[in-house]
């Protein structure tokens, strides 16, 4: 039974808006839709090129709606989180009064008996606007824009953080993913659990792989049980990084850190970017004797250990053997 | 550009088309790979070049091609490449490569694990970054939309969009499909494709080679792919310009072909597809079950060129594939085979 694993992936981008689409954003936080115009039309939402030939606009920018013409629409039953609403809702191509091309917004009218084409619609804001389409919560039946949760009022300007024009705009979309996790992952995972580091040894030209890659990339095969041999625990510093870690989202380290290229006692191998242990960043060099470091059972958990992409399960780093350097000046050109 | 006309497919496998595989998409590759290579007596040793169609995004994992070039064989060294599209584009990017001259024999894939998670999710953050992303507009929203177009233009309706989907499942009965309820009006869930994991591998050769190694290459006579404006909401949604425009570039004009394989994932697709290049009766179009039977994405549109290959293979004189990206058949490739360059 092959396992599954979950993994949510968050996507946090942010991007610059440019002239146009900044322009565009900035009004948006006061309340207003501005379209680009080329030659006789006016494109909503604003383009800096022409959508067919790719010249380049002026870069004049027209006030358009708020109110529109819904041309065609579709009903979403099952709104997904991505969604605008949380209810059903249908998205719509809207031409804003003003406007030569259709925008597609979400227009909020409970049920698709009331959705036809030829609908008059208007934007209905969100109270604290930033600069984003999802300012315009939706659209809604009538010729007056409403703002979410409030009467509308004249003294309601744009959000006090975006005084100044919009420049950058922030995307975030979590996807979970769910993929198999290939057999030999499984079974190095496995024997690192019982303190053996598993290797496979391809039978054509027996080279040998760790970290449950379940295949020879040079000779294109699947490696599988049959080829499993045990490993050496001890082996040599090659060459090694000093992390000065950044505080991306999930980082976990706040302090520099070490990972070491260890080649294995006897065997070609090296275990790439591995952490150390009871060595201090200053005192790690090319040549240092290194001896395996397993988690106790008890320290095991759930986690798989093993760093970009390698999973080593219980092997949590390399602490020095006590043993004398290896002096080889070419040790240091061995990463792979 | 001056082509040559003396490149051929000449073989191609696609891995079982299933909801959910248990491989990997390396495991796939590696042997869908080799299904299409050792029919034809050759090894990953004989290949010179090779190119990857697959999509981050799918996968979960940045640089998920990466380990799926354990997949191809590194010793000895090859040509590689990679492209973040359909492998109907990594068939054109190797057919570019063969044009060189100075290699002989190149493989294609196409690979995707659509079941790793939601396309509802997915595929926003694909769309327009500022505009369509950040309403989370889905590929059901596009194609509903698109439908409604090509519905109110007369080329389709809902009876004949579920006798297309009749068609290509070899099964349904109509009355019953029109009584369901819509999934995203016009749409009905026989309008829609399967969730489908799998893979291809095709291998091309340049003229003696291929012949040498098959009895009846399937020659790229003509190859030709065009995009539209990435955003909908500046293109006629009832006509499909870059389609018509790839297919008289590919030649499609000079003589009527026998068989088409469109990559139509929804039966409305393949109604515009056919008006759009003007297929007639008389051509069969996607035997196969196209993308309404199985639609791995990233192989679909290689598959269209494998099956359209098989009928050269067959006996047949000239057909055509077609292989499609983005929302609302933004991006189309039309190849054609022929039986002689």
């Amino acid at each position: 039974m092959t396992r599954y694993v979950e993994s949510t992936i968050t996507f946090p981008y942010r991007r610059s808006l440019g002239p146009v689409l900044g322009a565009f954003m900035t009004a948006l936080t006061q309340r207003r839709i501005l379209g680009a115009r080329s030659g006789d039309e006016v494109l909503v939402p604003p383009m800096e090129w022409d959508p067919a030939s790719g010249a380049e606009l002026s870069g004049e920018m027209v006030e358009v709606g708020p109110a529109g013409t819904v041309e065609s629409w579709t009903w979403v039953g099952s709104p997904t989180v991505q969604h605008p609403l949380d209810r059903p809702f249908a998205f719509a191509f809207i031409r804003l009064d003003g406007a030569t091309t259709p925008l597609l917004h979400a227009v909020d009218v409970g049920s698709p008996d009331r959705m036809r084409v030829g609908q008059r619609v208007a934007p209905r804001w969100k109270p604290q606007r930033i600069g984003h389409i999802t300012d315009i919560a939706c659209f809604v039946p009538g010729e007056e824009p409403t703002v979410d949760g409030e009467e509308p009022t004249e003294a309601d300007g744009p959000a006090a953080d975006v005084a100044g024009p919009v420049a950058m705009m922030d995307y975030v979309a979590s996807i979970t993913y769910r993929n198999p996790v290939p057999p030999a992952a499984d079974r190095a995972i496995a024997a690192s659990r019982e303190q053996r580091l598993l290797g496979l040894r391809c039978p054509i030209c027996e080279r040998v792989y760790v970290g449950g890659r379940g295949y020879c990339p040079i000779d294109a095969i699947e490696l599988g049980p049959d080829t499993e041999i045990d490993l050496p625990h001890r082996g040599t510093i090659t060459n090694f990084v000093v992390v000065t870690p950044v505080q991306y989202p999930g980082q976990t380290e706040t302090e520099p850190f070490a990972r070491v290229f260890v080649l294995l006692d006897g065997y070609d191998v090296v275990l790439g970017y591995q952490p150390v242990i009871d060595l201090p960043v200053d005192d790690i060099h090319v040549g240092l004797r290194v001896a395996a470091v397993w988690a106790s059972p008890a320290e095991v958990g759930d986690s798989d250990g093993g760093g970009m992409g390698q999973s080593l399960g219980s092997l949590i780093g390399w602490m020095p053997s006590g043993e004398p350097d290896i002096d080889d000046p070419d040790l240091v050109n061995r990463i792979f | 550009m001056a082509t040559s006309r003396d490149i051929a497919v000449i073989g191609w496998a696609q891995t079982p088309m299933v909801r959910q595989t248990d491989l990997t998409e390396t495991q796939m590759l590696m042997r869908v790979i080799s299904d299409a290579l050792t029919p034809l007596g050759l090894t990953r040793a004989d290949v010179d070049f090779t190119c990857l169609g697959s999509c981050d995004y799918i996968t979960g994992q940045a640089f998920s091609f990466v380990s799926n070039l354990d997949a191809i064989g590194a010793w000895p060294p090859k040509r590689d490449s990679h492209v973040e599209m359909d492998g109907a584009w990594a068939l054109y990017e190797a057919w570019l490569r063969l044009h060189e001259g100075d290699i002989e024999i190149a493989v294609v894939t196409g690979s995707g694990r659509s079941s790793t998670g939601d396309p509802a999710l997915i595929y926003p953050m694909e769309m327009d970054p500022f505009f369509l992303a950040p309403l989370g507009v889905d590929p059901l929203t596009f194609a509903a939309l698109q439908a409604r177009a090509v519905i109110a233009a007369g080329i389709a309706d809902e009876q004949s969009m579920a006798e297309v989907a009749i068609r290509a499942r070899g099964s349904g009965d109509l009355a019953v499909l029109l009584a369901s309820d819509y999934v995203r009006a016009p749409l009905r869930r026989h309008d829609l494709p399967p969730i489908t994991d799998g893979a291809a591998a095709m291998v091309l050769a340049t003229g003696a080679r291929a012949r040498a190694l098959v009895a009846r290459p399937a020659y790229i006579t003509g190859f030709d792919h065009r995009s539209e404006c990435h955003n909908p909401s500046f293109r006629r949604l009832d006509d499909s310009p870059s389609t018509r425009i790839a297919a008289a570039a590919a030649g499609l004009g000079e003589r009527a072909v026998e068989v088409a394989e469109l990559q139509a994932a929804f039966t409305h697709e393949e109604m515009l597809l056919r008006h759009v290049l003007g297929l007639g009766a008389g051509v069969t179009v996607n035997a196969s079950g196209g993308a309404l039977r199985a639609n791995p994405i990233m192989a679909t549109g290689l598959c269209r060129v494998g099956h359209a290959a098989d009928h050269i293979f067959g006996g047949g004189s000239r057909s055509l594939a077609h292989s499609t990206s983005g929302p609302c058949l933004q991006q189309n490739l039309v190849c054609i085979l022929e039986d002689r360059p």
